[in-house]
């Protein structure tokens, strides 16, 4: 009880409290001068264009689910809005929720996958397409259409598989029996085209509503639009770290279209997809850098693959859902437009 | 017992005992010896480490940047290189770039390596060509950092042996934040990157 009635006089009060904040100021110095010398003065600066400002933001994630097998490249939406993961084992078949439908073993990874509206499941290995049903079973596999071929992209029309080799940085143009039709986005003075700038393994290729090919040009920073003959319509997009444009050396990696004709683009380095009106100007995020930090930190940490690991894909259900594939945390998350 | 008696101080008077000047001179000796020993043991031990040198691997190196600052030397003996073999010959390469640069253009104010030590020429369009001048090169791993985020990785770190004093312990290893500093036998010296495809 004495002790509870012990009282300090104020000097010794007001010395205590002067000796004690010392003490936590020299602790303070001491934290922040330890961390200063740990500090790299010679940082890759990201920070500033690493944020995203949350007004953009205009999907939010409405499901996320893990790929069931290791190293997802490519994704895509076939009928039923089931979707179908290119990886290394195969393609695996999930509905929307992530649950498990079928899968088809390959012998080599697969790295695009596009499937027709019966069915057919067109799967890009990295030198050849192989063909299946809608059970699984093998229809065919086509001749590889040459060397230094690297398949990144499929897209399937109703009579022609467009097949995207960033090796040879041509979009190749295959019949559905697998016959070579042609070559779009080859470098062609007479028919004004600048040609595929691909200094990574990333040439998507994607098929417009409207029957026009999508393909990006990521050494150029451009979505560049074809016809079915190779014609180059139009293009658009801008190099520029500001979340209006396509950072880094080569961006976009990743493209989808809606519905409606708007774009959706994956970009790696800074991990974002965003939405571009049918004309190609900036309207939205669908998630920002912040969303991905694994694959933020993909190219700084691990770059066994010399790079490779890195990137995001997108693929668009009937309902206008966007699923996005991060290749290197290998899992999907379903964003929704917010309400 | 007979020569040993007791003095009057009660010590031993012993006529063998050795006096304590001459016990702590040849204390002084054996420890002179032994640490001779030890020295010519570790000289020994370094003479079966003479076949090997201190090498970066380019897979764990984390670009914290301790190679600029803790090399013995004055300018660090780390060096960026370049695997042109896996360069994409980028127009906005970010190993050369700040990541938002104001232009693709030599300005200081656009480019990334704090010494200018990477060179940009014009190959063709869209190509460009880089490479480093290693007198430039500082080995801080700033353009490696670039390069891998957004590239190949084409850029990346080695000690370069025209420089380097293979020290016993290296002072870069002792602080390297990925452990990427190993020793590799000297006739092949350098831990390059290849194609992975």
């Amino acid at each position: 009880m004495n002790n509870r009635n012990r009282t300090i006089t104020r000097r010794v009060f007001l010395r205590r409290s002067a000796s004690g904040a010392g003490w936590l100021a020299l602790g303070g110095v001491s934290l922040a001068g330890a961390a200063q010398r740990n500090a790299n003065p010679f940082a890759y600066d990201l920070e500033r264009v690493s944020k995203t400002d949350p007004k953009l933001v205009r999907y939010e994630q409405a499901g996320r689910f893990v790929c069931p097998w290791p190293g997802p490249r490519r994704l895509a939406v076939g009928p039923e809005d089931h979707l179908y993961i290119a990886a290394r084992k195969g393609v695996t078949v999930l509905d929307g929720e992530g649950r498990r439908l079928q899968e088809i073993a390959l012998a080599a990874p697969a790295r695009c996958v596009a499937v027709a509206a019966d069915g057919t499941v067109y799967a890009g290995l990295r030198d050849h397409v192989e063909v299946f049903d809608p059970k699984g079973r093998r229809l065919a596999a086509w001749e590889s259409p040459g060397r230094k071929v690297w398949l990144t992209g499929l897209a399937v029309a109703d009579k022609d598989v467009f097949v995207a080799d960033a090796g040879n940085r041509v979009v190749l143009d295959y019949g559905v029996s697998g016959k070579l039709a042609g070559r779009i986005g080859e470098k062609n003075k007479e028919r004004n085209i600048p040609g595929l700038i691909v200094p990574s393994p990333y040439l998507d290729v994607k098929m417009g509503p409207d029957g026009l090919l999508r393909v990006n040009n990521p050494g150029r920073h451009l979505v560049e639009v074809y016809t079915a003959n190779g014609d180059l319509e139009s293009s658009w997009g801008k190099a520029t770290a500001a979340i209006e444009g396509f950072c880094g050396c080569c961006n976009p990696v990743g493209l989808a279209v809606l519905p409606d004709g708007r774009y959706v683009t994956c970009e790696k380095g800074l991990p974002r997809v965003k939405i571009y009106s049918a004309q190609g100007v900036f309207e939205s995020v669908v998630a920002g850098p912040e969303s991905f930090p694994e694959n933020a930190r993909a190219g700084a940490l691990q770059d066994a693959s010399d790079g490779l690991l890195g990137g995001l894909d997108a693929a668009v259900d009937s309902q206008g859902r966007i699923y996005v594939l991060d290749l290197v945390a290998a899992d999907v998350r379903m964003m929704r437009a917010k309400a | 017992m007979s020569d040993r008696s007791t003095s009057l101080t009660g010590q031993f008077s012993n006529p063998g005992a050795i006096p304590r000047r001459q016990f702590l001179r040849d204390g002084a000796r054996a420890a002179a010896l032994t640490g001779l020993g030890g020295l010519l043991g570790l000289a020994a031990g370094r003479s079966t480490r003479a076949g090997t040198v201190w090498q970066i691997d380019p897979q764990k190196c984390i670009r914290c940047g301790n190679c600029a600052t803790h090399c013995v030397l004055e300018q660090s003996a780390v060096k960026c290189v370049h695997a042109y073999a896996i360069c994409g010959y980028c127009q906005l390469c970010t190993g050369f770039f700040e990541p938002a640069p104001n232009d693709l253009n030599t300005g200081a104010e656009n480019c990334l390596c704090p010494t200018a030590a990477i060179k940009r020429a014009f190959v063709e369009d869209p190509y460009y060509e880089y490479t480093i001048d290693e007198g430039l090169c500082i080995g801080c791993a700033k353009c490696v950092e670039g390069c891998n985020r957004f590239g190949n990785g084409s850029l990346f770190l080695q000690v370069r042996h025209d420089r380097c004093l293979n020290c016993n312990e290296c002072a870069i290893s002792k602080v390297c934040a990925g452990d990427a500093f190993r020793r590799v036998p000297s006739e092949h010296p350098y831990l390059l990157k290849t194609m992975s495809h």
